[in-house]
């Protein structure tokens, strides 16, 4: 896939909240885009903006002003019916805590989007995904009787299992000790090559966001461009 | 809402796998609980209604009366029997009975074969004997009668009797009619014999007064039915129509009450479930807060959340309502056949308005009290899956309690159709609801200040309380309401069963004589005495008139004894039974002006009427009556209203007069006294020496009511068993729930290091507070409603009941302490990471 197209586009986005105090901008007001097939790391430390940025992107808060457009359609003015239909067609998502439905087994978790899609096959994709991650065996098994690398690895199946366009990742190792993080690094690197998905990351893992195309720093609620020199593949790298 | 295959699979599959892994066991629990409490309850007062009503209808021979002053047209009849109703016909005339030279008035019935259609006769071969059942009636040419009848006329089984042309030959002594009534004077001794016979006397011709009674028995609609067929051709001035419901006496008021009751305690049931169902959709709710984020991260829409979500309420419904409807058909029947000896009631009958209201109940309740929780669950937003402090974001806990607050009493109103009963307890609820939230604010401002100390098992109580005020004044709420409910039912119960039981005290007298002259007060006393019977307080009594009010001739007499013999009609011709004294008697209070007793004697005789007889007669303070007492007038003037209470086996006269008016007149005394019925025979020697005194038997009235109120109070203790059970079974639900909500707290004190017994001290502690509170408020609240429920709805007499106020904080802290502490023992039971496992 070329990077020609912007899959996401945002304009002077900013983000204020009202507390006790009063009210309190975490974000400064936030310009970028990201091609389509790109792979973007929103690094930061934490409390730096960097979910809140990740929340607004995929269309699960709104942005306080600013506009952003993803894949050609206008986030900022949809209410949260459209970005939910937008986030059923468009986006994926894997988190920290890997939040899978705690009384549905393994495989009916990742069938769960495709349900939601109104895909016919969900079954049968689900059944594949599992395969892809190596988990065919544990489709019958809840969540809390998988290990958290296992828990992961579903996660990622249901990521993809609607073929999105673009896929939000928040710390997906954040919660996997170093072994099963670089097994869940490589399946979400793999699956993200093998099917042209936008990727964009949100870690404060400097090795994790060393992997991605592209790196956007978060301080203070300004995000700036990192120089993009430590890219790497380690799949090419070995 | 529109269903599709995708939501139906969806939530059939979340409602499987959480109804395996036990997710949902609160709620079930919750919603079984209400179906299966409210299924057993009303299932078991339907049936024990029955019973009663059955027992009650024993009183009126038959289920319905129709009374008329003539004979009614046949078809009339004929139509009852196409009906499918049993009809009894019966005639009831006084007349004159005659044998030996002498005569006495007697109350002679002439019934037909069929003959009293409900309760049975009982007769004796010897007069004043010990009963004996039976099935058969007088043959043709053959009187049954009362004992009083052998002892004035001094006859003997096979003896004639006449009774206007005819005469007869006694074969039995009548002991007891179901339909005798309840007359301590029983009015006339009671000669039965059979219809076709009393064409024969001639005593029904013009000018006698005879009553043609037509009974009824059958199932109720049956007889509704007919009754609407009858009322258009009904002639009020000839023809009544009586049901037992219409029961005034002692017994039906008990009945009445006990049912009552049973309308209480089910609307309790109805409450406490609701209650419980609360608490655990709210429960529910925030442990769905996650999967709900998830879903709408992926997609889903908030139809689609709302479907997915509403169906499997639905489903939990259902399955609750199904094993709700098991469990309490079960424990109905198990409680049923454990009473079925003491109380006769029928284990096969079936009825379908109690399965239609726990259902109903089940399903209102489910729906309703889940749909708060619900909406809070739906706006859950997705933003959540990021930040995991988000919750449902949705109006207050005031709007919560609005609509629960209008369901209950909605629920409670459409159940019981009493405005009055569902009044009382929702205001009860409200006033409690709004003292407990004041306790919750002033428990935050004391825990601030004593959870500043150091870090004990105490302050940690005390902490968690004051952080937790919100969620705490739920709990808090639950736990009082139910503890009141609880009490409610059951002071309820020690009232009404203490009150009923006051009225028949051991001892009470069974027996009445009459007729005794001054001369022979002393010897029967003391010979009675000699023989170990204990002869009651001697009342003077001269049969009089009533004849005018402020000069105004009356048309007819009026006495309790001619009220309850001729069911509510006057004119009779029976004279009133006037007494005099200066001392107010036992169980009677005066309610309006002064008791006459120890004042100086007026210009004018002073004399107290019975508070019911002066208002039908419409009778004033100040207004003059006048007495015709043989040939002499008696005037004497109102000066006090008094109340009696007509429940107790004890003489009681419609009008009490100074003693200085009547001393002209020369008494007969009344008395009573008290006889083991197994003592029986004693009866003979003792009243031997006194062939003129009148001997009533009261004992087997007394015995019947006895047993009445018996089965009553122990179908009333069951009930409150059914309630407690349910109420405990709240309670472990919501301690349950609480627990859930502090397990996050416990699992980060465990991983901290905190020591098992600083954790489940603090725990303790807390629960202990909580239900110390709760259980004190709740008995304020209990105060509240008792007081209202007893004057307004039971027509009892309210009292306070200090004894709870310590008794229920204490039973509270210690019942809620103890639940919590084993709660708390389970989870500690997990090690750390299991405990934080269960969290995510």
């Amino acid at each position: 896939m070329t990077l020609t197209s912007n899959m996401i586009s945002t304009k002077a986005i900013t983000k204020i909240v009202t507390t006790s105090q009063g009210e309190l901008q975490i974000l400064q007001p936030i310009s970028f885009d990201v091609k389509a097939g790109e792979s973007v790391a929103i690094v930061g430390a934490s409390g730096s903006g960097k979910s809140t940025l990740l929340g607004l992107l995929a269309g699960l808060d709104q942005v306080s002003a600013g506009e952003i457009i993803l894949d050609g359609q206008p986030l900022h003015a949809m209410d949260e019916e459209q970005r939910a239909r937008l986030r059923g067609e468009k986006v994926g998502f894997i988190f920290q805590s890997f939040m899978l439905v705690q009384s549905l087994t393994a495989l009916e978790n990742i069938m769960l989007p495709a349900e939601i899609a109104g895909l016919s096959d969900a079954r049968k994709r689900a059944t594949e995904a599992l395969e892809q991650v190596g988990l065919s065996h544990r489709g019958n098994h809840y969540p809390n009787q998988l290990s958290g690398g296992e828990q992961q690895r579903v996660a990622i199946a249901r990521a993809f299992i609607t073929r999105p366009r673009i896929l939000f990742a928040d710390e997906p190792t954040g919660n996997l000790d170093a072994a099963n993080g670089e097994k869940i690094e490589n399946l979400l690197f793999d699956l993200n090559q093998q099917l042209g998905t936008t990727l964009i990351l949100v870690t404060h893992d400097s090795e994790l966001a060393a992997r991605c195309r592209r790196q956007l720093r978060m301080h203070g609620g300004v995000l700036e461009e990192a120089p993009v020199s430590g890219f790497e593949d380690k799949r090419h790298a070995g | 809402m529109r269903v599709d295959a995708m939501s139906l699979s969806l939530s059939w599959r979340l409602f499987r796998h959480e109804a395996r892994r036990g997710e949902l066991t609160v709620i079930l629990l919750a919603i079984v609980l209400s179906v299966a409490s409210v299924l057993s309850l009303s299932l078991f007062s339907e049936r024990l209604q029955s019973a009663l009503t059955d027992k009650s209808a024993e009183f009126l021979a038959a289920d319905r009366l129709l009374g008329s002053d003539k004979p009614v047209p046949p078809e009339w009849l004929e139509e009852a029997t196409q009906r499918g109703l049993k009809v009894a016909q019966r005639n009831q005339l006084r007349s004159m009975a005659f044998a030996n030279d002498k005569m006495m008035l007697a109350d002679v019935r002439a019934v037909d074969n069929q003959y009293p259609l409900k309760g049975k006769v009982k007769i004796s071969e010897t007069p004043f004997g010990l009963p004996q059942v039976t099935d058969s009636l007088p043959q043709p040419g053959e009187v049954w009668i009362g004992s009083r009848l052998f002892q004035v006329l001094g006859v003997n089984l096979g003896d004639q009797l006449e009774i206007g042309d005819k005469a007869f030959v006694i074969t039995q002594a009548v002991i007891e009619l179901p339909d005798g009534g309840f007359s301590l004077f029983g009015g006339d001794p009671v000669v039965l014999m059979n219809q076709s016979d009393l064409a024969a006397t001639n005593v029904t011709g013009p000018g006698s007064r005879t009553d043609y009674d037509y009974l009824f028995a059958g199932d109720d609609t049956a007889l509704d039915d007919y009754y609407e067929y009858l009322k258009p051709q009904l002639n009020r001035e000839i023809h009544y129509w009586r049901s037992v419901k219409d029961d005034d006496s002692p017994l039906g008021r008990s009945v009445k009450r006990a049912e009552q009751y049973f309308l209480l305690a089910s609307l309790l049931a109805i409450v406490l479930a609701a209650v419980s169902i609360a608490v655990a959709a709210q429960r529910y709710s925030q442990r769905h807060y996650d999967p709900v984020a998830i879903m709408k991260t992926l997609g889903a829409s908030a139809a689609l959340v709302r479907r997915v979500y509403l169906l499997q309420i639905l489903f939990i419904t259902a399955l609750g309502i199904l094993i709700g409807g098991i469990v309490g058909y079960g424990v109905q029947q198990l409680i049923a056949s454990l009473i079925a000896e003491k109380v006769q009631v029928a284990l096969d009958s079936w009825y379908w308005r109690p399965f239609l209201i726990a259902v109903f109940t089940g399903l209102v309740c489910a729906m309703l009290f889940s749909l708060y929780p619900l909406m809070k669950l739906f706006s859950v937003p997705p933003l959540r899956v990021l930040r995991r402090d988000l919750g449902a974001s949705m109006g207050s806990r005031s709007v919560q309690f609005a609509v629960a607050g209008l369901a209950i009493f909605l629920l409670m109103w459409a159940y019981s159709g009493n405005l009055t009963i569902s009044a009382i307890l929702l205001a009860c609820g409200l006033l409690l609801v709004v003292a407990l939230m004041l306790v919750t604010l002033g428990l935050i401002a004391l825990g601030r200040k004593l959870g500043q100390a150091r870090m004990g098992a105490w302050q940690l109580a005390w902490a968690r309380i004051s952080r937790r005020a919100m969620d705490n004044s739920v709990q808090l709420i639950s736990f009082a309401v139910t503890i009141m409910l609880l009490l409610v039912v059951l002071v309820m119960r020690n009232d009404m069963v203490q009150q009923w039981r006051d009225q028949l005290p051991e001892g009470t007298p069974n027996y009445f004589m009459i007729n005794i002259t001054e001369g022979q007060l002393p010897q029967l006393e003391q010979h009675f005495l000699a023989r170990g019977v204990k002869v009651e307080q001697f009342y003077p009594v001269v049969r009089g008139r009533f004849a005018a009010i402020n000069d105004e001739t009356i048309r007819t007499d009026v006495s309790k004894e001619a009220d309850s013999n001729s069911r509510g009609r006057q004119g009779l011709g029976r004279e009133a039974n006037l007494t005099w004294s200066n001392q107010l008697q036992h169980e009677n209070h005066v309610v309006e002006g002064k008791w006459h007793g120890g004042a100086a004697p007026g210009e004018e005789p002073r004399v107290s009427v019975e508070k019911e007889v002066a208002e039908r007669l419409d009778i004033k303070m100040g207004d003059r009556l006048t007495f015709n007492i043989g040939s002499e007038v008696v005037r004497a003037r109102v000066t006090s209203i008094r109340e009696v209470n007509w429940q107790t086996m004890q003489p009681n006269f419609f009008f009490v007069l100074e003693p200085y008016a009547m001393a002209e007149f020369s008494p007969t005394y009344i008395t009573s006294f008290h006889l083991d019925t197994e003592h029986k025979a004693k009866l003979a020697e003792l009243m031997a020496p006194f062939p003129t005194v009148s001997l009533f038997d009261v004992d087997a009235r007394i015995n019947q009511l006895r047993s009445i109120v018996e089965q009553v109070s122990m179908a009333v203790e069951f009930i409150l068993f059914l309630v407690l059970c349910a109420g405990t079974l709240v309670l472990v639900a919501q301690v349950q729930a609480s627990m859930d909500e502090r397990m996050q707290e416990l699992a980060i004190l465990r991983t901290l290091g905190a020591r098992g017994m600083l954790i489940r001290m603090s725990v303790v502690l807390e629960f202990v507070i909580i239900g110390s509170v709760a259980g004190f408020m709740a008995a304020m609240a209990n105060e509240l409603a008792l007081y209202l429920l007893q004057t307004q709805v039971f027509n009892m007499q309210a009292g306070f009941h200090f004894q709870f106020w310590l008794l229920a904080p204490l039973v509270g802290a210690l019942v809620v302490g103890i639940l919590g502490a084993l709660s708390c023992w389970r989870l500690l039971s997990f090690n750390t990471s299991d405990l934080l496992r269960r969290m995510i």
